[in-house]
């Protein structure tokens, strides 16, 4: 979770602290469609993944973020 | 493909900006598209900072740039930009014709192919209307698929040739417009592999045409254009020797155990200084700064069969046992140029740490351990690149070496006058002309020493000047045994009734103490004998700078005759005899 969070906090200007599972684009203002996409790029990158555009729609909270990213096997810690 | 750094890395730098430093020069720049490109104002500013630029950019809207460009009171117009990029990309111009373009018969694709290029030059010609920055115009991406498959290379005016031409047409149609200069987008875009930039699914999510990971790398693109913008393009090579220009180490190897020459071994080095020597002649100084034996490095520049560069390519040759920032600093002297327009070339780590330590503001290139990656380093460079080359700045490269050559001449001879007898001097004296008259015009902006009156005027204003029969114009071009110097000298001659007035009279420092001043006089004296005129008046205007000039007048039997606010007025009877040194040879050439 901690490589997430950090990510996160880059992307979208956010506390680590303040990331739960919760957090989604409905209570973070800066997670707009824009840096919604930034945000799937990076996710790309830094877990050397390629995501479908049907995942990428359905992703909107963290929650949802993290069963993708388990969907690939990805280590989180 | 993964970059080190990627775009949340530069908004998180961007955010720790701390407010502008004002030691750094400002830029503004405004950035115009047909797609989604967001994030270039936070990397163009992180990547300014780095080297001592603040910069500002206007992103325009999406798909807004005709609107930008044709109203009146627009964003674009009110910002003021310093520099527009307009980046509108291939799906954007063709629109659904991308698909379908094959529908449209020959005649319709002739057609579309003339309309297309009046829309665009139409765009940018209102664009340059308006503003004075200078305009980068990305060129467009030549598709790589085709419904047609290995038969659109058959068709005439194909989907293909049709980006190709307009490509084609955008670069000869701006090729001598100083103000619009276009970025080959389609090559950039060919070296990074056109499969890998395109990301269909950000392209369907966000309508970008480029991959969010390649914007920096787009941002280092426009670099190329803001240096020269900002005037903080590089003019000097500073080079090591051992392991650079050649592989191995003279003072241990000998002259043939350094690797150099066309066999694997040699030949990166062959090519890297090559390479270096191309770039020598678009103008770009060369100096060595080396930890040798000065008499092991003279036998490889004479003796060896693949040295490329000779000792007379460089301007300063620091071959010795100091440590190499006081050589870089005695190089920054001898050139009189200053330590942030240097490029630094070395393979020892070492030294090169220690000289970013000691010497931030030259750009230390780091050479990858792999001697085979030295020519990609220095053809990736992108430090030297100017608005405009004229034959003058090429020969900037020759000049400085030839000035070195003279230096040494100099500590050889015994006093001036020799000195100067044994430079073998030749003069060529021009009257205005459509070849020298944008050098005469920048002569009167560049030069402040031996500048007697300091007016600094336009080539409109020369060639104002050439067309009134009441002035002389003419310049000077100094060649001597070591080189050409160019041309170095000018004078404006007003021709009244009575008498001639010396308006401008001017050298550059290249050739100051040469006496090329006299030579000017003598034939400004014989012009106004020739037009029976009785007087010449000299005027004299001081600055701060022109001290070399303030006596100029005096030391050659000119009389004070008075003052006019700041300007004084010097006499000289035509009649007087005057005498200018014979042994530099005058050639009056006419056109």
């Amino acid at each position: 979770m901690e490589r997430l969070k950090r990510l996160l906090s880059k992307v979208l200007g956010i506390n680590e602290e303040s990331i739960t599972d919760d957090t989604s684009s409905d209570n973070v203002e800066t997670w707009d469609s824009f840096n919604g996409l930034l945000l799937i790029s990076e996710l790309e990158n830094v877990f050397n993944i390629k995501l479908t555009i049907g995942e990428v729609r359905s992703m909107n909270s963290v929650k949802d973020i993290k069963e993708i990213l388990n969907k690939y096997c990805v280590n989180l810690k | 493909m993964n970059y080190p750094i990627n775009i949340s890395d530069y908004l998180e730098k961007y955010k720790k900006l701390t407010p502008k430093n004002l030691e750094h020069k400002y830029c503004k720049i405004a950035l115009l598209s047909s797609s989604t490109i967001k994030y270039i104002k936070e990397i163009l500013a992180v990547k300014g900072r780095e080297i001592g630029l603040e910069i500002d950019t206007f992103m325009g809207g999406y798909n807004q740039y005709s609107q930008e460009i044709m109203e009146e009171d627009s964003k674009l117009y009110k910002f003021d930009p310093n520099l527009v990029i307009l980046f509108i990309d291939t799906r954007a111009l063709l629109g659904d014709l991308f698909f379908n373009f094959y529908e449209l018969n020959i005649e319709e694709r002739k057609e579309l192919l003339v309309s297309k290029k009046q829309e665009l030059t139409g765009l940018i010609d209102i664009l340059k209307g308006k503003i004075k920055a200078k305009i980068v115009v990305h060129n467009f991406e030549i598709p790589s698929n085709s419904s047609l498959g290995i038969l659109e290379n058959k068709q005439e005016l194909g989907k293909t040739e049709f980006i190709e031409k307009t490509n084609e047409w955008l670069r000869d149609y701006y090729k001598t417009d100083s103000q619009v200069f276009i970025f080959d987008y389609n090559c950039f875009i060919s070296n990074l592999g056109k499969k890998e930039i395109f990301d269909y699914k950000m392209y369907y999510l966000a309508d970008t045409k480029l991959g969010f990971d390649y914007f920096p790398l787009l941002v280092d693109q426009y670099f190329s254009y803001i240096k020269p913008l900002m005037s903080i393009s590089k003019k000097c090579l500073v080079l090591d020797l051992d392991n650079t220009l050649w592989g191995g180490i003279v003072g241990e190897d000998g002259v043939e155990g350094i690797k150099l020459g066309p066999m694997p071994e040699g030949r990166p080095f062959l090519e890297f200084q090559k390479y270096i020597l191309s770039l020598f002649n678009r103008g770009v100084i060369l100096a060595i700064n080396s930890k040798n034996n000065y008499n092991d490095v003279l036998k490889v520049f004479n003796e060896h069969p693949y040295m490329i560069l000779k000792e007379d390519h460089f301007a300063s040759v620091q071959i010795n046992w100091n440590d190499k920032i006081s050589n870089m600093k005695t190089i920054a002297q001898e050139l009189n140029i200053g330590l942030d327009s240097f490029v630094f070339f070395d393979d020892d780590k070492l030294n090169r740490e220690m000289i970013k330590d000691s010497l931030p503001e030259i750009k230390v290139v780091d050479l990858p351990e792999d001697y085979s990656l030295y020519l990609k380093t220095i053809e990736e460079l992108d430090d030297f690149n100017t608005f405009q080359l004229t034959e003058e700045d090429k020969k900037k490269g020759k000049m400085y070496a030839d000035q070195r050559r003279r230096s040494d001449f100099i500590k050889s001879t015994q006093n001036a006058t020799e000195y100067l007898k044994g430079l073998q001097m030749k003069v060529t004296i021009e009257e205005v002309n459509k070849f020298n008259v944008s050098r005469i015009s920048q002569l009167t902006q560049k030069t402040n020493q031996f500048n007697m009156t300091t007016r600094r005027y336009l080539e409109e204003d020369i060639k104002n000047f050439a067309l009134n029969h009441d002035f002389l114009v003419f310049s000077v071009t100094v060649e001597d045994k070591f080189g050409d110097n160019g041309i170095t000298g000018a004078a404006i001659i007003e021709k009244c009734k009575n008498h001639f007035r010396v308006d401008t009279f001017l050298l550059s420092c290249r050739v100051i103490g040469r006496r090329i001043e006299e030579i000017m006089l003598a034939y400004i004296l014989e012009r106004a004998k020739t037009e029976k005129v009785k007087t010449l008046l000299g005027e004299f205007i001081p600055t701060t700078k022109n001290i070399p000039a303030k006596e100029f007048f005096k030391e050659n039997g000119f009389k004070l005759i008075k003052i006019n606010g700041n300007i004084e007025i010097w006499e000289f009877p035509v009649e007087t005899e005057y005498k200018s040194p014979e042994f530099i040879e005058v050639i009056k050439a006419s056109h």
